[in-house]
């Protein structure tokens, strides 16, 4: 039996579960989840990490590890049933009726073939008989219509010879060679630049546009979600808890996760605060009731810990579980809890310098007589207490420079001093080694590989105490611990925890602590943020502003991301290929970036709000090295300097 | 001449002139060290006859096997009648070292070699088999299997072999490489190769095999895997041109590094199974002080390592090009040579 509405739907997940067979149990990866997407619309579902998005995909693909389960529920693609077929069934659903676009460009090709074969392979597996000429004019045709340049050239490049725009351009070509009715996208852009995420962004609505493709866009960053998006769904916990267009999610939030996950956003930051989401999300077991988000819900009832709540209707498009939408349920409006007193404005007296850069240049060896410029010419100044914010994409030199200033590197030219200290010269004196490792300490971005799994948290903590004999008796330095563990927010109880047992936030702050527990004068802080989900990027910013508060240390705060930027940083270094091209106060610098490469940075970041991103144009920015002379530097506005260009 | 083939033929000459360093460096280094042993060489050559000569006779003998002289002198003699084909005589045959050699070479060649050829294809398709279904009730009586098997010493096992094989069920022979007389009779060699071979294939081929699995399964792990899926490339093809490949370099590597048990490996199996090969012969060499045999032997099997490790380096660059070139960052960053790098930094 056919039944007229579902033929327009491309695709139609019924009351799917998933579970993973762990050796502590049977995990719940997907709950219930229905969801049908429609001909040629965007479709967005939106999380935090482990929420199952993820394994959401690899269902519909058929492509789950061999743990997994789907328990119930079926899933119809273009009207027909692929939950159940057999391997050799789904490879001929797969790459012609859906197809993939995977995170990681770096890693999802295949780095032993040319991108060319690994193209013309998606086309020949699906068309055995095609000739080997026919085979390469498709390829080169696909190459074009993502937008690969000189693809006859590219053709026999290797997938490590390209950018990471050109590979998942390439991934792209991959996906679209049988023209597929489903693309599902899964979080195409999150290991790429900002400005690279833009370009890919308008390719996938371009091609939507063009072949009327539908899409399901899996992401994390609500950014994204409102400039590419016709409906959102946000996903909790295996489970779809809100649901409806991306204009109504926007505008009217309505469970409680959905709410808290746009105000954790710098955007809707207010009185210079940040509202995290508290806690981590959770593990479930199969066969849990209630709600999954009754634990940092603060608003939930009585009824959310016992029964799972249902879809309440809200508008035909907009649905969203939660108790509060019941008639017997109390009214809230929602309101910012955090009570807290507002952040005072910073006063940075700009006349005490702590740390002096000058002229720093770093090359690195490539191999017999050749060299790359990692950092060049660079000048700027850290003041002391202040938050210096650098930001460039991958390959700008943000984190070589953070290395030659924690003497991690040693610089081939200019100088850095730190206090009066010069950082760079070999002839340092051992009280000043030890003063400089003890006052500038580092945070890394990684915040898992950045401690001994091995260790304690007491003992990470402790290390450095040790180490500069800051205490005489370990109750002293217990004393010490305890207090900076709490001022992270890290419970005590975690002391003799090690890193494997705590969640990616609880990590970042152990890591944290490691570092104020010194109370240091300059913390390095290289993209402390980029490996953790939005409600725990939130949380940690609230971390690193109290420690800003209370001490006198000033931040070196190195990201690619620019709203965080914009809400935790007092002045702001633009940095491209090596260069630092703009410098200046943060609010002057969002206001009238004067560079042409800082207006394109800005204009590629996206913006939480659908309304500003459905119609702005991103500008592109590519200029070749040789331009890039040294003109010297121009002061537009007091303390903004900008590198003059041609 | 075109500017690639010219920096084809620039690396081949490179390779070549390391090869021959090496080569003149392991002779060098060999000749001293067995110099420095204890022991008399006189006696491998003249047997108990040793303790009766005078020493005017032996300082005779030394001059006859020129063994005079300071020792730098001494190899550059060996060296200089060595470049013109004379590797000098055997102390203890008593003959020329490449015709005691020479019958010997191919018998070890044979059984090294298959035996190489063997035990890694082997151990390629049961890493595959293994690694196809992780975990599963073939895979681990499989890991089992080899652990317990790896664990049987090589002697017991020939002689369990020839207990069973030749004594009991009369089937193979239990000695040499072929039957008296018939040395071109490939039958009759074949015969000879079996039960050495089961020996020398079982001694290594889980150790490999394991190594294999465990690289291959890391190797499934990764997100092309999934992206070729995601094209509808069957789990078995997505294995075999995709994980597979990727898995080359690391077995080529492992094979380079394993070249000599070719020659050398085979020492118990020949031992026991009276095989004729070279692998007794250098154990010999060394143990008696037939210096010229073990110079011989020395740098016939450094020339087959290096020239594995060359071949094979040659085939993992073919495969996976990365290693042939660290230019990553070029895309990246501004490339300087490094005159332009000190003038930058001197500014």
């Amino acid at each position: 039996m056919l039944r007229i509405g579902l033929l327009s739907n491309i695709l139609e997940v019924k009351n799917l579960s998933v579970v993973f067979n762990t050796p502590e149990g049977r995990i719940s990866a997907i709950r219930d989840l229905s969801l049908s997407i429609g001909q040629g619309e965007v479709f967005a579902v939106v999380g935090e990490s482990g929420c199952g998005k993820s394994v959401l995909c690899k269902t519909i693909m058929g492509i789950l590890p061999s743990n997994t389960e789907i328990t119930s529920g079926n899933i119809a693609v273009n009207g027909k049933e692929i939950v159940g077929l057999s391997d050799g069934e789904m490879c001929r659903v797969r790459g012609v009726d859906i197809s993939m676009v995977f995170q990681d460009p770096m890693t999802s090709l295949d780095p032993t073939y040319s991108i060319g074969a690994q193209i013309a392979e998606a086309v020949r597996v699906h068309d055995k008989k095609i000739t080997a000429d026919a085979l390469k004019k498709k390829v080169i045709d696909l190459m074009d219509a993502v937008g690969i340049d000189r693809a006859v050239e590219r053709y026999s490049s290797f997938p490590w010879m390209l950018s990471g725009g050109m590979r998942q351009r390439c991934v792209m070509a991959m996906a679209l060679a049988q023209e597929p009715k489903l693309l599902i996208a899964d979080e195409p852009t999150t290991a790429l630049d900002v400005t690279v995420q833009a370009e890919i962004l308008d390719l996938l609505k371009e091609i939507r546009n063009k072949t009327g493709m539908t899409i399901l866009f899996i992401t994390h960053d609500l950014g994204v979600v409102a400039k590419v998006a016709d409906k959102v769904a946000i996903m909790y916990a295996g489970k779809i808890i809100e649901q409806g267009l991306c204009e109504e999610i926007f505008a009217r939030p309505t469970h409680p996760y959905t709410w808290g996950l746009l105000h954790a956003l710098p955007s809707f930051a207010e009185n210079g605060r940040l509202y995290p989401i508290p806690g981590a999300p959770p593990v479930l077991k199969e066969g849990f009731e209630g709600d999954a988000f009754a634990e940092r819900n603060p608003y939930a009832l009585r009824i959310d810990y016992a029964q799972e709540p249902p879809f309440f209707d809200l508008s035909p498009t907009h649905k969203a579980a939660t108790w509060l939408l019941d008639e017997r349920a109390p009214k809230i409006q929602f309101s910012l809890t955090n009570t807290a007193p507002p952040k005072t404005a910073h006063d940075i007296k700009q006349t005490e310098k702590l740390m002096e850069i000058h002229d720093l240049t770093h090359y690195f060896r490539l191999g017999q007589n050749s060299y790359v410029k990692a950092v060049s010419h660079v000048s700027f100044d850290i003041y002391k207490g202040e938050v210096f914010a650098l930001v460039g994409e991958s390959g700008s030199g943000k984190s070589t420079l953070a290395r030659c200033i924690l003497g991690m590197y040693k610089p081939l030219g200019g100088k850095a001093f730190y206090d009066g200290i010069d950082i760079t010269s070999k002839r340092r004196t051992r009280k000043d080694k030890a003063r400089i490792s003890k006052e500038i300490q580092f945070i890394s971005q990684d915040s898992g590989a950045a401690l001994d799994m091995k260790m304690t948290v007491r003992d990470i903590i402790a290390e450095p105490l040790e180490i500069h004999r800051v205490y005489k008796n370990r109750k002293a330095a217990d004393e010490r611990i305890k207090e900076i563990m709490k001022k992270v927010g890290l419970d005590e109880q975690l002391m003799q925890r090690r890193p494997s047992e705590l969640s990616g936030g609880q990590r970042q702050r152990v890591n944290i602590a490691r570092a104020y527990v010194m109370n240091p004068m300059l913390l390095v802080a290289d993209e402390p943020l980029s490996s953790l989900d939005v409600s725990i990027q939130a949380q940690i910013v609230e971390v690193l502003s109290e420690l800003k508060k209370d001490h006198e240390t000033a931040m070196l705060f190195i990201a690619h991301d620019l709203s965080m930027v914009e809400f935790i940083s007092d002045r702001v270094g633009v940095m491209y290929k090596g260069h630092l091209v703009e410098l200046a106060p943060t609010k002057e610098l969002f206001r009238n970036p004067v560079h042409s490469y800082t207006k394109a940075l800005l204009s590629a970041a996206p913006k939480p709000d659908p309304e500003v991103e459905k119609t702005r144009v991103s500008t592109r920015y590519k200029k070749s090295l040789t331009e890039f002379m040294h003109e010297g530097w121009e002061e537009v506005a007091e303390g903004h300097f900008v590198l003059k260009e041609h | 001449m075109n500017l690639r083939n010219k920096i084809k033929l620039e690396s081949l000459i490179n390779k070549i002139i390391i090869v021959l360093i090496s080569v003149f460096l392991l002779s060098l280094i060999t000749f001293f060290m067995s110099r420095l042993a204890p022991g008399d060489p006189l006696a491998s050559y003249y047997g108990d006859r040793v303790e009766r000569m005078s020493t005017a006779e032996r300082m005779h003998a030394y001059e006859r096997l020129g063994l005079d002289g300071p020792i730098i002198g001494q190899y550059f003699k060996w060296l200089k009648a060595a470049l013109s084909g004379d590797f000098g005589i055997s102390f203890k045959y008593k003959q020329n070292v490449m015709t005691v050699i020479a019958g010997r070479l191919l018998n070890t060649l044979l059984l090294g070699g298959i035996g190489f050829v063997i035990t890694f294809g082997l151990a390629l398709l049961l890493a595959v088999a293994c690694a196809y279904r992780e975990n599963s009730l073939a895979d681990r009586i499989i890991c089992r299997i080899g652990t317990i098997t790896s664990c049987i010493p090589e002697f017991w096992l020939s002689l369990v072999l020839i207990l069973f094989f030749a004594v009991m069920w009369h089937l193979l022979p239990s000695s040499g490489a072929y039957a008296i007389g018939r040395a071109n009779d490939i039958g009759s060699r074949i015969e000879h190769l079996i039960l050495p071979l089961i020996v020398v294939v079982m001694s290594h081929l889980w150790y490999y095999a394991y190594m294999l699995r465990n690289k291959l399964l890391e190797e499934i792990r990764q997100e092309y895997v999934l992206l070729a899926r995601a094209k509808g490339i069957s789990k078995r093809n997505v294995m075999w041109k995709h994980c597979v490949r990727n898995l080359m370099p690391t077995m080529i590597a492992i094979m380079a590094i394993s070249m000599n048990h070719i020659l050398e490996g085979t020492y118990i199996v020949e031992m026991v199974f009276s095989y004729p090969g070279i692998g007794t012969l250098s154990f010999e060499s060394a143990k008696y002080h037939d210096y010229n045999m073990l110079m011989v032997l020395t740098v016939i099997t450094g020339i087959v390592v290096i020239i594995g490790n060359i071949i094979g380096q040659t085939i993992s660059e073919k495969i996976d090009q990365r290693m042939k070139a660290q230019d990553k960052m070029k895309d990246l960053m501004e490339i300087v040579s490094h005159r332009e790098m000190m003038d930058d930094a001197s500014k």
